[in-house]
C-alpha cells in the first residue's frame, strides 16, 4: 500500500467490479414508469390476477406520494424517474446448472466469484442480473429438510399460498414512495421458507447485479422462518461504473415467528453512481431473533433503515452496521426498533467512517409503546473522521411511552487520534499502515460477526478504501 | 401529538402592517424599528406553520402556542393605547413580592423598569428596545427574523422590548432580574449587551399567567470579546400558560457562556436554547432541570453552532416527569467546515417518575470536518427499584425517597446555578416535588 496510489482508487473497482458487459437482452423495457409498463411485467410473467391488482394499485400510491423531505433532499431530487429502464429481462431461462448460464454473465459471476464461494461455504445460491434471477441452486441436503429457497417469482408460482398470505404485511406499499415503486415493477429477489424447528446450518445467499446503464433494480425479498427455525441469508451487490445513475429500490421482509432466528447480512457494494434506497423491515414474534447485520461500502446515495417490529414478548432485535463514505458518497443509514410487546430487547451498533468529502449519517428510532414494560434498548454510535471536508451526522430518535423501561443512546464523533497514530509510528510502523490497523480495529466488532469469506474480503475492500489515506 | 384538551387556534393569526405601525408609533421607537418590524413581517406572512416532518416540530403543534387573530388585535391595539392595566397589576404584585427579600436588580417592562443604585453606578444602562439608533447595529444579531415563525411574530409585533448594555470591563456582583409576567397575549422581546471583559448573571424570570395565555418571547444575548455572562431562565407560569421561548447567545472571542434553565410551570411550553461560538476560544455550557406533572407538555430545543474553531460547547440536560406529563428534547450539534479544534458534549437524561408518563430524546449531530471531539448521550429511565428499597430499608418513606433520588439526579444542574438563584429555584423543586409525589 502505497501514498501514491490513491487517484487509482476507482480504477480498483472498475478492474474489480466496475466492469461491463455488453447488453444483448431477450427483453428491454423503454424507459419510464406507468401503468403500461407495470401490466407489461405482470404479463410477461404471467403473475395472478391479485398480484396485478397489488402492482396497479401500488403504483397508484408512487404517483401519490410526495418525496421524501427529510434527507438528502439535493440528490433525492436528481433522480429522473422517466430515464430509467424499469425491466430488462436478460436471458431467457433460469439455469440451475452452472454451465447453462449464458456466457457473458457467467463470466460477470466468476469475476466476481460466486460459484466460488457456493462450492465452498453456501448452502444454496441466487444470482440476479438485471431484473431476473439467472441462476439459482440449493444444496440437496437442505432441500430435504423442507426448506424453499427460490427466486421470488418462482415463489409466487410454486407456493401462492404461502407468498400471498405474508407479501406486502411487513412493509405495504404506502409505507413511503420508494416501497411503492418497488411493489409496482418489483422483479427478482428470494424467497425463503423454512419449516418448524429447522436450523439451516450454513448461509444462504444471493448476488445481485446491475449491468446495463440507466437501469433500475427493484428486487423483492420475503423470509419466512416457521416456529423454532433459523436461517442465515447473505447478499451482496455491485454494479459497473457508469457516468449516469442507476437506482436500486430494494423492498425486504422478514418474518420471524415464534423462536425463530434470522440473521440477514448485506454488503452493499454497489459503484458510486447507484441511488441505494430500500425498505428493510422485520416482524419478530414471541421470543424471536432478528439480526440485520449491514455493510454499506458503495453506492452515490444509501437510505436504509433495517427495522424490527418486536411484536411479541421476548423477542429481541439486532442491527450492527457500518458505513463507509469516500468522497461524492452519501451514505444515510441506521435502524429503527419498534417495541410493541414486554419484555422486547433490542440493540442497534453504528460505526461510520467518512473520508475525503464522503458524508454518513446515522438516522434511527428506538420507540417503545405504552403497556410494553421491560424494555431495553441500547444504541451506540461511532464516527470517524479521516478528512477536514468529511461531514457526520447523527440523527436518534427516541420516543418513549412507558416508564418501566431502559433506554441507552451513546454517540460519539472523532478523527483518527494523532496520539494512536504516533503511538504506532513510533513503534516502526508506516503511517499508512497504521492507519489501516487503526480504522480495522475501529470496524472489528462488525467484522467479528461476517462469515469467515466476507471478513476477508471486507477487510480488502477497507484496505483498498483506506489507501493512500495519508497525505 | 398534543392532547385533545390543548386549546389550539385554527391557523396562524393574521398580523396587518396596519397594526405593526400604530404599535410601533406608540411606543415612541426610532423610525428604523419600523421599518425593521415591517421586514419581520414580510416574513412572517411567507412562512408557513412548521409541521412534524421537521424534528423541532415532530412532537408539538405550533398552532398550541399561537395567540387567536383577535386576541392578538385586542393587545396590540391596548399596548397601542398606553392601557396595559393587566400586566402592571401583576408587575405591582412581582415588585412586592421580589422587593422585600430580594436585594438584586429589577427590570420589568410594562412597570418602567428600574435598575438599583449599584448597577446604575457601574454604568449598566437600560431603555426600551430601540428607542435610539444604537440599537439598530444590535438587533436580529442572535435571533434574527429569519430564525422561525415565532422569531418572525416576535419581531414584527413584540409589545415590550427592553435593551441592557453592561459596559466593557464592568464586573456585577449582583444579578439583575428580568420579570416578565405573562399576560393573555405576551410578546416581550430582551436585547443584552456584555461588553468586552465585563461579568454579568442576568436572571429572566417567566411568572404568572392564566389558562388562555399566549407568550411569544424572544431573548437575544451579545457576549463579547472575553466577557462571561451567566443567563438563567426560570419558567414558573401558572398552570394553562402556552408558551414559546427563544434564547439565543452569541458568542465572541474567548467570552463564556453559561445558561441554566429551570422549567416547571405552564400548560405547553417550548424553549429554543442555543449558543452560537462565534469566535476562537469561545466556551458555551447549557444546563436544564425540568419538572412535570399533571398534564404538562414541555419542548425544549437546544443548539450549539459552532462556527469559529477553538470552541467548546457541553450540554446536561435533566428531565423528569410525573403525572401524564411529556418531554421532549431535541438537541442539535453542528460543527462547521471552518470550525476545527472543537469539542462539544451532550447528554439528556430522563426520569419517568409515573407510568403516565413519556420522554421523547432526538439528541442530533451535524460534525463537518474532522478536527474535532464530540459525544452524545441520553437515557430514560424509571427510578431504580434497587435505590428506593435501599432508602426504604434506611427508614424513609416512599415519597421522601423519591423526593431524595429526584433531587439526587438534578444536583448536577442545581449545583451549578449561581448562589444568588440557587435558593429561588430549590424553592420551585421542593414545591413542584411535593406536588408530584402526592400525585404519583
Amino acid at each position: 500500500m502505497k501514498s501514491d496510489q490513491i487517484d487509482n482508487l476507482n480504477a480498483e473497482y472498475q478492474q474489480k467490479y466496475g466492469f461491463a458487459d455488453p447488453e444483448d437482452y431477450v427483453h428491454k423495457a423503454p424507459k419510464g414508469v406507468n401503468h403500461e409498463v407495470v401490466e407489461m411485467i405482470s404479463r410477461y410473467k404471467q403473475e395472478p390476477d391479485w398480484m396485478r391488482e397489488f402492482r396497479h394499485q401500488a403504483f397508484d400510491v408512487f404517483e401519490r406520494k410526495p418525496m421524501p423531505r427529510w434527507g438528502n433532499n439535493e440528490l433525492l431530487d436528481s433522480i429522473d424517474f422517466d430515464d430509467i429502464h424499469y425491466y430488462i429481462r436478460p436471458t431467457d431461462r433460469q439455469a440451475t446448472d452452472w454451465e447453462d448460464v449464458p456466457d457473458n454473465i457467467k463470466q460477470t459471476f466468476e469475476k466476481l466469484g460466486i460459484p466460488e464461494a457456493e462450492q465452498k461455504f453456501l448452502a444454496g445460491v441466487t444470482a440476479q442480473y438485471e431484473s431476473e434471477v439467472v441462476y439459482h441452486s440449493i444444496r440437496e441436503d437442505i432441500e430435504q429438510l423442507g426448506v424453499i429457497f427460490t427466486d421470488m417469482d418462482s415463489g409466487l408460482r410454486e407456493h401462492p399460498e404461502i407468498v400471498r398470505k405474508y407479501w406486502g404485511t411487513v412493509i405495504p406499499p404506502d409505507d413511503n414512495k420508494f416501497a411503492a415503486l418497488n411493489s409496482a415493477v418489483w422483479s427478482g429477489g428470494s424467497f425463503i421458507y423454512v419449516p418448524p424447528h429447522t436450523k439451516v446450518e450454513i448461509p444462504l445467499q444471493a448476488y445481485f447485479r446491475i449491468n446495463a446503464e440507466n437501469m433500475g433494480q427493484f428486487e423483492r425479498t420475503l423470509i419466512i422462518c416457521d416456529e423454532g427455525s433459523e436461517v442465515h441469508y447473505i447478499e451482496g451487490c455491485t454494479a459497473p461504473v457508469y457516468s449516469t445513475n442507476s437506482l436500486h429500490s430494494a423492498v425486504v421482509e422478514l418474518i420471524a415467528l415464534e423462536g425463530a432466528h434470522i440473521r440477514y447480512t448485506t454488503i452493499q457494494n454497489w459503484s458510486n453512481n447507484i441511488f441505494n434506497l430500500v425498505t428493510k423491515r422485520a416482524h419478530a414474534h414471541r421470543d424471536a431473533v432478528i439480526e440485520w447485520v449491514d455493510g454499506n461500502i458503495g453506492s452515490k446515495l444509501t437510505m436504509k433503515y433495517p427495522a424490527v417490529y418486536l411484536l411479541g414478548e421476548r423477542a429481541h432485535g439486532e442491527v450492527l452496521s457500518i458505513a463507509y463514505a469516500g468522497s461524492g458518497q452519501h451514505q444515510d443509514a441506521g435502524a429503527k426498533m419498534i417495541h410493541a410487546a414486554p419484555n422486547t430487547t433490542s440493540r442497534i451498533v453504528s460505526k461510520s467512517i467518512s473520508k475525503g468529502e464522503g458524508r454518513t449519517s446515522y438516522r434511527g428510532l428506538v420507540k417503545i409503546t405504552k403497556g410494553s414494560t421491560g424494555c431495553k434498548t441500547n444504541v451506540e454510535c461511532d464516527a470517524l473522521l479521516i478528512g477536514s471536508r468529511s461531514r457526520s451526522d447523527t440523527f436518534p430518535t427516541m420516543e418513549i411511552a412507558e416508564k418501566d423501561v431502559r433506554v441507552e443512546h451513546e454517540a460519539r464523533v472523532s478523527k483518527l487520534a494523532d496520539e494512536q497514530l504516533f503511538y504506532l509510528q513510533s513503534r516502526g510502523i508506516d503511517p499508512d499502515q497504521a492507519r489501516l490497523m487503526i480504522v480495522n480495529g475501529f470496524i472489528e466488532p462488525f467484522v467479528r460477526e461476517l462469515p469467515m469469506e466476507y471478513a476477508v474480503e471486507l477487510n480488502r475492500l477497507i484496505e483498498l478504501e483506506m489507501e493512500g489515506s495519508v497525505g | 401529538m398534543a392532547e385533545s384538551a390543548v386549546l389550539s387556534v385554527a391557523s396562524k393569526p393574521t398580523v396587518s402592517t396596519e397594526m405593526v405601525t400604530a404599535l410601533s408609533r406608540t411606543l415612541g421607537e426610532h423610525p428604523g424599528a419600523l421599518a425593521w418590524r415591517l421586514r419581520a413581517l414580510a416574513r412572517y406572512d411567507a412562512l408557513t406553520l412548521p409541521n412534524r416532518t421537521e424534528q423541532r416540530w415532530r412532537y408539538t403543534d405550533p398552532l398550541a402556542l399561537l395567540p387567536s387573530a383577535e386576541a392578538l388585535l385586542r393587545k396590540l391595539t391596548s399596548a397601542a393605547s398606553g392601557s396595559g392595566n393587566e400586566t402592571a397589576q401583576q408587575a405591582a404584585a412581582e415588585w412586592k413580592r421580589l422587593r422585600d427579600d430580594e436585594p438584586a436588580v429589577l427590570l420589568m417592562p410594562g412597570d418602567g423598569p428600574r435598575l438599583n443604585a449599584a448597577a446604575e453606578a457601574a454604568g449598566v444602562a437600560i431603555a426600551p428596545l430601540w428607542q435610539t439608533d444604537a440599537d439598530e447595529e444590535l438587533i436580529g444579531r442572535a435571533v434574527p427574523a429569519a430564525a422561525g415563525l415565532f422569531a418572525a411574530l416576535n419581531g414584527a409585533a413584540w409589545n415590550a422590548g427592553m435593551t441592557v448594555r453592561i459596559p466593557a470591563g464592568v464586573e456585577l456582583d449582583q444579578p439583575l432580574r428580568i420579570v416578565l409576567p405573562a399576560a393573555a397575549v405576551s410578546l416581550p422581546r430582551l436585547l443584552i449587551e456584555v461588553g468586552p471583559q465585563a461579568i454579568a448573571t442576568v436572571i429572566e424570570e417567566h411568572c404568572g399567567g392564566a389558562a388562555e395565555s399566549r407568550v411569544v418571547s424572544v431573548t437575544e444575548l451579545l457576549i463579547r470579546p472575553g466577557a462571561r455572562l451567566h443567563h438563567v431562565l426560570v419558567q414558573r407560569w401558572q398552570d394553562g400558560v402556552h408558551g414559546h421561548m427563544t434564547v439565543r447567545g452569541r458568542i465572541e472571542r474567548d467570552a463564556h457562556f453559561s445558561s441554566a434553565t429551570a422549567a416547571f410551570g405552564g400548560r405547553v411550553s417550548k424553549l429554543d436554547l442555543g449558543g452560537i461560538l462565534a469566535g476562537a476560544g469561545a466556551h458555551s455550557e447549557l444546563r436544564g432541570v425540568v419538572l412535570g406533572d399533571r398534564r404538562q407538555h414541555f419542548d425544549h430545543h437546544t443548539l450549539h453552532h459552532h462556527l469559529s474553531g477553538n470552541t467548546r460547547s457541553d450540554i446536561d440536560f435533566k428531565v423528569a416527569m410525573a403525572g401524564r406529563s411529556r418531554s421532549t428534547y431535541t438537541g442539535l450539534i453542528r460543527i462547521e467546515p471552518d470550525a476545527p479544534q472543537s469539542e462539544a458534549y451532550q447528554e439528556n437524561r430522563n426520569l419517568l417518575l409515573s407510568a403516565g408518563s413519556r420522554a421523547d430524546s432526538i439528541p442530533e449531530l451535524e460534525i463537518l470536518t474532522d478536527e474535532v471531539s464530540c459525544s452524545h448521550g441520553a437515557t430514560v429511565a424509571p427510578i431504580d427499584p434497587e435505590q428506593l428499597f435501599y432508602l426504604g430499608s434506611r427508614g424513609l418513606g416512599t415519597d421522601e425517597a423519591i423526593q431524595l433520588i429526584v433531587r439526587g439526579f438534578i444536583a448536577s444542574v442545581m449545583d451549578r446555578l449561581p448562589e444568588t438563584v440557587q435558593t429561588t429555584v430549590a424553592e420551585l423543586v421542593s414545591a413542584r416535588l411535593v406536588r408530584v409525589t402526592g400525585g404519583i
